[in-house]
């Protein structure tokens, strides 16, 4: 049990230690930040200062109702009436406003607008500007309540009849977070089997096979290699859920709709439960294929290979997205490669019913456990064999091989002596 | 006394290959044994089977009283014959990772480290990566690491493999503390003149089989005036009942037939008008005799030297 706690924690340590582990953990999401943080600035940025002008000729339009607009926004466009077209041409020209509507007599029948403008279309946020000055003129004649439910529309909130998930149409950035989850183990699991299948070639590459096997068993070796990797991934997961919010929190201050969306703690608790066996799964396999294979590169195309497996799902977002229920889904739930991501995908949009959740995680232990016994077995016949590939026999030999051939073929050998 | 490790009838195939065929021996404390054969006779499979990172297809090892287990391993220090260290990790700390995997707790693995570096002159490039160390130091390293644990039971596979006389000398003289504090010392090596002022005791293995197993001063004895050494001049090749002639520093060195004796040999010289001898004797065998004589006599009579 020591020696296993003394390579697990040397493959942290080593891990952790080496520059390109800290570039990761924190230029990951730093490049998420920034590249949102340029396409927010291209969105947003580069707002005309000038006032959008307009001509009604419908009488619908109300420049009562604008103060009450602009109040709680932060950049709510200037907005200035003029009496008929060629008087707003002119401005236009003259460069006094960036844009102007004509709404056209017959607006409340046709539903019809025009927009003119010089150079540059007007951006997305001065015409929603202008659209909810429309819409806010033409509920101006209802009750406060009827305008309010007309303009912010309505909260549904959508309750599992088990009651166990409340889902609130409203809080859309909450749904948000599992994605973004998801994304971030994504990462994590593309990075692990590389990680993994280093940790079992370096033994062989740098010929310290007999040495190791020699100090500690097989499976020593692999259970401490894994749990060391099992901690780095899960060291590397909780920096980005720190900073995930911290950003969050950050953000808050500046933007009002990140106020408010709470990390999902109980999904978190989730990603826990699913990551140590997932991963398991994951090192089973790579530590199969380090152990058949000699160099790391041989394996690292396999790997990948691999690697596709675990995150299938993400090529299903539209799916998911559409129909988070689906017998499709539900497979992909349930098969322990898939079951992680699925899972984590579907958090956000619908419930995962428990016998699903229950049902994916025990196929998914099991094979987690079934990997790593047949990882053992491989591990065992080619840890020796270096400069050649094991061949599909050896490998299918050495794991249906029984602790007692031993005796077996003891038997099987005097038997021969007799027969001679 | 028991022993310390006891083989008995170890076999091993790969695919069609046999490695080895039939090995038994038994290392005791106290003694060098010299595991000798030509290369890819079978001595490191049986190495291998003995520590147990190969199974046996047959036969068993017997190893401190009993099955191999992982408390054993704490006991045992081995130098692989394929040299291996972290070759981007620094030396010390290697050194001392690959000690504390050998049960030595870490502050104890740093004092017996450095101790051990001063003595084989590594102490300076303890902060070097492994990989810029000579092949020489290297090994060095690998024997701080097969020892480092004070281990009750010795492998050393081709020890001096790569070392230069000095150094040679100096992992000779360990080799032999460690056997004067009691050790079991199992070495395994194709350059039989290394082991012959070292072992105790040796097993001869050839093609996977041990064709000769014993006390090094019996083996020579037995093997005694099967080979003589003379000097002269003139054409001493090409006689009849000569196995093997050899030029050595300017005198002649042939080992003889079974059934030959010194004197026949003697007599056919003295047939030879066009030679003219110096010096005649009867040679003490060296191993190198031995073994070619045990190896060329076939496989009847070689089942029959491994039961002796």
């Amino acid at each position: 049990m020591r020696k296993l706690w003394l390579i697990a924690k040397r493959e942290y340590l080593r891990r952790v230690k080496v520059k390109s582990f800290l570039f990761v953990t924190l230029g990951f999401p730093l490049l998420i930040v920034g590249v949102s943080a340029i396409a927010g600035l291209i969105a947003t940025g580069g707002r005309d200062s000038r006032p959008l002008g307009y001509v009604d000729l419908s009488g619908v339009l109300d420049d009562g109702v604008l103060p009450a607009l602009a109040e709680g926004r932060k950049a709510f466009s200037q907005i200035e009436a003029y009496p008929n077209a060629d008087a707003a041409r002119v401005a236009l020209e003259e460069g006094l406003i960036q844009a102007y509507y004509v709404v056209p007599r017959d607006y409340l029948a046709e539903k019809e607008i025009t927009l003119f403008y010089g150079e540059d279309q007007p951006r997305s946020a001065t015409t929603r500007d202008f659209r909810d000055f429309i819409r806010g003129s033409l509920v101006a004649q209802q009750r406060p309540e009827v305008q309010e439910t007309l303009s912010d529309g309505l909260a549904i909130t959508i309750r599992s009849t088990d009651g166990r998930r409340v889902m609130s149409e409203g809080g859309v950035p909450s749904f948000l977070v599992p994605f973004v989850v998801a994304f971030f183990l994504f990462f994590a699991i593309s990075s692990a089997g590389g990680y993994l299948l280093q940790a079992m070639t370096e033994e062989k590459e740098n010929r310290t096979m007999e040495i190791i096997a020699t100090s500690v068993s097989p499976g020593q070796l692999m259970s401490g290699k894994a749990l060391g990797l099992i901690a780095v991934s899960l060291t590397q997961i909780l920096v980005w859920v720190a900073l995930l919010g911290a950003g969050l929190w950050i953000g808050g201050l500046f933007v009002e709709e990140l106020r408010g969306i709470e990390l999902p703690w109980d999904m978190l608790g989730v990603t826990v439960l699913y990551f140590v066996p997932t991963f398991a799964l994951i090192a089973g396999m790579m530590i199969a294929i380090g152990g058949a294979v000699t160099e790391q590169q041989q394996g690292q195309q396999v790997a990948g290979i691999l690697n596709m497996l675990f995150i299938l799902p993400i090529f299903f977002l539209v799916l998911i997205f559409e129909s988070p229920d689906s017998p499709f889904l539900v497979v992909l739930t349930l098969f322990p490669t898939t079951g992680f991501l699925t899972i984590l995908l579907r958090w956000g949009l619908s419930s995962v019913p428990w016998w699903q959740m229950v049902l994916s995680w025990v196929l998914l232990s099991v094979s987690a456990l079934g990997s790593i016994w047949v990882a053992a077995r491989v591990f065992r016949i080619g840890m020796l064999q270096y400069g050649q590939r094991l061949s599909m026999r050896a490998i299918v030999e050495g794991v249906r091989e029984r602790p007692a051939s031993r005796e077996r073929s003891v038997t099987r050998d005097r038997e021969d002596v007799i027969h001679a | 006394m028991n022993a310390t490790v006891s083989v008995s009838h170890l076999a091993k195939s790969f695919g069609r290959f046999q490695a080895v065929k039939d090995v038994s021996f038994e290392v005791y404390p106290g003694e060098i044994f010299g595991l000798l054969g030509p290369n890819g006779a079978g001595k490191t499979t049986s190495i291998r089977m003995m520590l147990d990172i190969f199974k046996p297809d047959a036969g068993s090892v017997t190893i401190f009283g009993g099955e191999m287990t992982e408390a054993k391993k704490n006991r045992i220090g081995y130098l692989p014959e394929e040299r291996g260290l972290y070759q981007d990790l620094k030396l010390e700390p290697t050194l001392v990772y690959l000690a504390t995997l050998k049960g030595l707790d870490e502050s104890e693995a740093r004092l017996r480290i450095a101790d051990w570096l001063k003595r084989l002159d590594l102490y300076e490039h303890r902060a070097k990566k492994v990989q810029e160390l000579s092949r020489g130091m290297h090994q060095k390293a690998q024997i701080i690491t097969t020892l480092v644990h004070d281990p009750e039971l010795i492998i050393v596979d081709e020890p001096f493999s790569g070392l230069d006389p000095v150094n040679t000398r100096l992992v000779k003289d360990i080799i032999e503390e460690q056997r004067q504090a009691g050790k079991a010392i199992v070495m395994s090596t194709h350059q039989m003149y290394q082991v012959e002022a070292l072992c105790n005791r040796i097993v001869l293995i050839d093609k996977g089989v041990a064709v000769l197993y014993g006390e090094v001063g019996e083996i020579r004895r037995r093997f005694a005036g099967n080979a003589v050494v003379l000097e002269g001049q003139g054409d001493f090749e090409g006689l009849p009942g000569v196995l093997e002639v050899r030029r050595d520093n300017g005198s002649w060195h042939m080992a003889l037939e079974a059934g030959v004796s010194a004197q026949d040999i003697f007599q056919a010289l003295a047939r030879r008008a066009s030679v003219k001898v110096d010096r005649f004797e009867v040679a003490e065998p060296s191993l190198d005799d031995v073994f070619i004589r045990v190896v060329s006599e076939g496989q009847g009579e070689s089942e029959e030297a491994a039961r002796a």
